[in-house]
């Protein structure tokens, strides 16, 4: 059932094709000149690798509690979708884990947080949490290709819905607990990640189905609601973030938030964030007709523009002194607070993303093989 | 400050004596350096802690004892006694410090900083506006907190607080997530990229005074940090780490003080044990003066500046 290759399949073929070759350069400088090309540093130390990784995981969690929500409710006629949202689940989970692992000083000590785990780390505990998630995805994954009607895999569902929303809470709270970050340290920042996570998840999930052609007006119309109220429960979060912390003008937290809105790269905030991720999804749903076309478009908008969050969130918190004057008191590559990504930064950035929508259309591929053989 | 200069004056006889040991000892290590080639200076520093005065403190023209002198008869004092009984502490008199940048320098050289990394910045703040300005400088090494917000975010237990209070690093442990660095309140932990003052230099410039080989050889001889010898090589601790000032442990245990202190020329940066009631960081602590940075986030930082 999930063989059938659309145009638009095809089209997403060559794209990570391309994307994926082009990329390599990217690997190859990671490889050979390590950190010395990119664009983070000291002051700066996490650039766009690490909101890459957040954002991946975070569409994995969502397409993960999507696939489990209708595996619970047994809604057999979703079961197609179901499975490919697992698979959105796993290639999500792959990108992000590598974009995480290539970021890391030492990536060859990965092996560490498994043999010297400090479990008062959020970071040390996400690393169980994506091992245990990595199973139980794997196991999912297998039961709903070779049998989807098995009661282990609605078993198994009910362990995935909580394990999904602490996973992603989680994630959120690794930013959270940093007391020396005012823009990140909220009770709410685990909340954003949790219902990013659903969006960017529900969204990735309206993509795939539709590529697949798994997707008629009706499943369009319940995930195209879906995503309405997430897009309309997020915009109240942020809202709720962005006017109380500006109203209480803690400085280092307005300062952020100022960064974010009017700082060099306002237009991320304005144009990618809230006009391509939040109002133009929300207005192609909420104004017209929902079908499957305005639905996976919605999606898409969604799904490209879930980057741009991440990288607002962690960014402008970490682009700021937090003893000024410190900038200009030692100077040097990576002492400084502004940051954009290089070419090299770019390139992985591409590879990784290509790497994952490869591992989804293969998967789409392999997977119906390992079906009949298992048959 | 003026009840340790008045208990830190000396009777005249004694201040001439001390003065003219002094000089003697001075002028002996000046003819020994300059008469030893380059490995008897290292071999000098090998010396045993029985040989550092720890009761002899060297008196100034002027009749009081060079703080210097006195921190190292307290830092001797100090490791005689076990670690765990130590509480090392650092104080900075923000009134005296010109902003010379010789800490910074001295600790870039003492520790072989890569380009990218420092431990001991010295920002410098514009107070007033004009005609009445003034400026104020504010150098900010790790504070060594007793709560330090970097230790339980790290993944893998590679950073911790020893017994005496020095937040440590084990680069072999550090797997570089650099997450130690964002939970900084005090922008204090650095990232090592791998980088070298010679890239990107063409060897018609500054390269060209030295030689490439010996500036070379310069960017990849051994960081001394933590006791250990670490050689400069692509892909090897500490490159790809987070690292960050240690109140130079590996010399404090050798007897020295730490490479800021030492270089500090108006006297400003001061080191010792605060659980000695009589080393001079103790009487410092004690001023009403005395302040630390971002005092509200709960840190307990051990660096005091005095204002």
């Amino acid at each position: 059932m999930n063989t059938k290759t659309t145009n638009w399949t095809r089209l997403l073929w060559l794209i990570a094709g391309v994307g994926f070759l082009v990329g390599l350069y990217g690997l190859y400088d990671r490889i050979v000149a390590g950190h010395a090309h990119a664009a983070y540093g000291s002051y700066v130390p996490w650039g766009l690798w690490v909101a890459a990784y957040t954002m991946l995981v975070g569409v994995s969690a969502g397409a993960f509690a999507t696939a489990a929500v209708i595996y619970v409710r047994q809604r057999a006629p979703w079961y197609n979708v179901a499975r490919t949202a697992l698979l959105v689940a796993l290639a999500a989970l792959a990108g992000g884990m590598l974009s995480v692992l290539l970021d890391l000083g030492h990536p060859e000590r990965f092996w560490r947080l498994f043999l010297s785990t400090n479990f008062t780390s959020i970071m040390g505990l996400m690393n169980w949490f994506y091992t245990a998630y990595g199973i139980i995805l794997i196991v999912m994954l297998w039961y709903a290709w070779t049998n989807p009607h098995h009661a282990s895999l609605r078993y198994l569902s009910f362990l995935a819905v909580p394990f999904a929303i602490m996973f992603s809470g989680a994630e959120g709270a690794l930013f959270g607990v940093v007391g020396a970050r005012p823009l990140w340290e909220s009770g709410l920042t685990p909340i954003l990640f949790l219902t990013e996570a659903a969006l960017a998840g529900v969204a990735a999930v309206t993509v795939g189905a539709f590529l697949f052609d798994q997707l008629d007006d009706h499943k369009a119309g319940v995930l195209g609601r879906t995503l309405i109220a997430l897009l309309a429960v997020l915009a109240l979060f942020e809202w709720a973030e962005y006017s109380t912390g500006l109203y209480a003008g803690v400085p280092a937290k307005v300062e952020a938030m100022r960064t974010i809105l009017f700082g060099p790269y306002w237009w991320v905030f304005w144009f990618i964030h809230l006009g391509l991720g939040i109002v133009a999804p929300l207005a192609l749903l909420a104004l017209g007709s929902i079908n499957r076309i305005t639905a996976s478009i919605a999606g898409t908008f969604v799904v490209i523009a879930a980057i741009a969050s991440k990288l607002n969130l962690i960014i402008p918190a970490l682009a700021h002194a937090e003893i000024e004057g410190l900038e200009h008191a030692f100077t040097g590559p990576g002492l400084t607070f502004d940051y954009f990504p290089t070419l090299p930064e770019w390139m992985l950035f591409i590879w990784i993303v290509s790497l994952a929508l490869l591992i989804f259309l293969g998967g789409n591929i392999m997977l119906p093989r390992i079906q009949k053989e298992v048959k | 400050m003026a009840k340790t200069e008045e208990n830190t004056t000396l009777a005249p006889d004694t201040t001439r004596r001390r003065l003219l040991q002094t000089l003697v000892g001075v002028a002996g290590v000046a003819t020994v350096a300059a008469a030893g080639p380059v490995k008897k200076a290292t071999e000098a520093t090998t010396i045993s802690l029985d040989t550092i005065p720890v009761d002899a403190p060297v008196v100034t023209s002027d009749g009081k004892v060079d703080p210097l002198e006195r921190m190292r008869a307290d830092l001797a004092r100090a490791l005689q006694k076990p670690v765990s009984e130590r509480r090392w502490v650092m104080v900075i008199d923000l009134r005296k410090c010109v902003g010379c940048s010789a800490c910074t320098i001295s600790c870039v050289a003492e520790n072989h900083l890569p380009p990218g990394v420092v431990y001991r910045p010295v920002v410098e703040e514009e107070i007033g506006t004009f005609p009445n300005v003034t400026k104020r400088f504010l150098p900010r090494p790790c504070m060594q907190c007793d709560n330090p917000p970097c230790v339980p975010v790290c993944p893998v237990n590679a950073t911790w607080k020893r017994e005496d209070g020095i937040v440590t690093i084990d680069y072999d442990k550090c797997i570089g997530c650099r997450y130690c660095i964002t939970a900084c309140p005090y922008n204090a932990r650095t990232f090592d990229k791998g980088l070298t003052y010679n890239d990107d230099v063409s060897e018609t410039n500054t390269i060209a005074l030295v030689g490439p080989a010996n500036a070379e050889a310069y960017e990849m001889a051994a960081t001394h940090e933590y006791g250990e010898n670490r050689p400069r090589k692509e892909g090897r601790s500490p490159i790809g780490n987070a690292r960050k000032c240690h109140f130079c442990l590996h010399r404090l245990e050798k007897g020295m003080l730490p490479a800021c202190t030492t270089t500090c020329i108006g006297r400003a940066t001061y080191f010792g044990d605060a659980n000695d009631p009589d080393s001079l960081v103790s009487e410092l602590i004690a001023s009403p003066n005395v302040m630390r940075l971002k005092e509200e986030l709960g840190t307990e930082p051990k660096v005091y500046y005095l204002q």
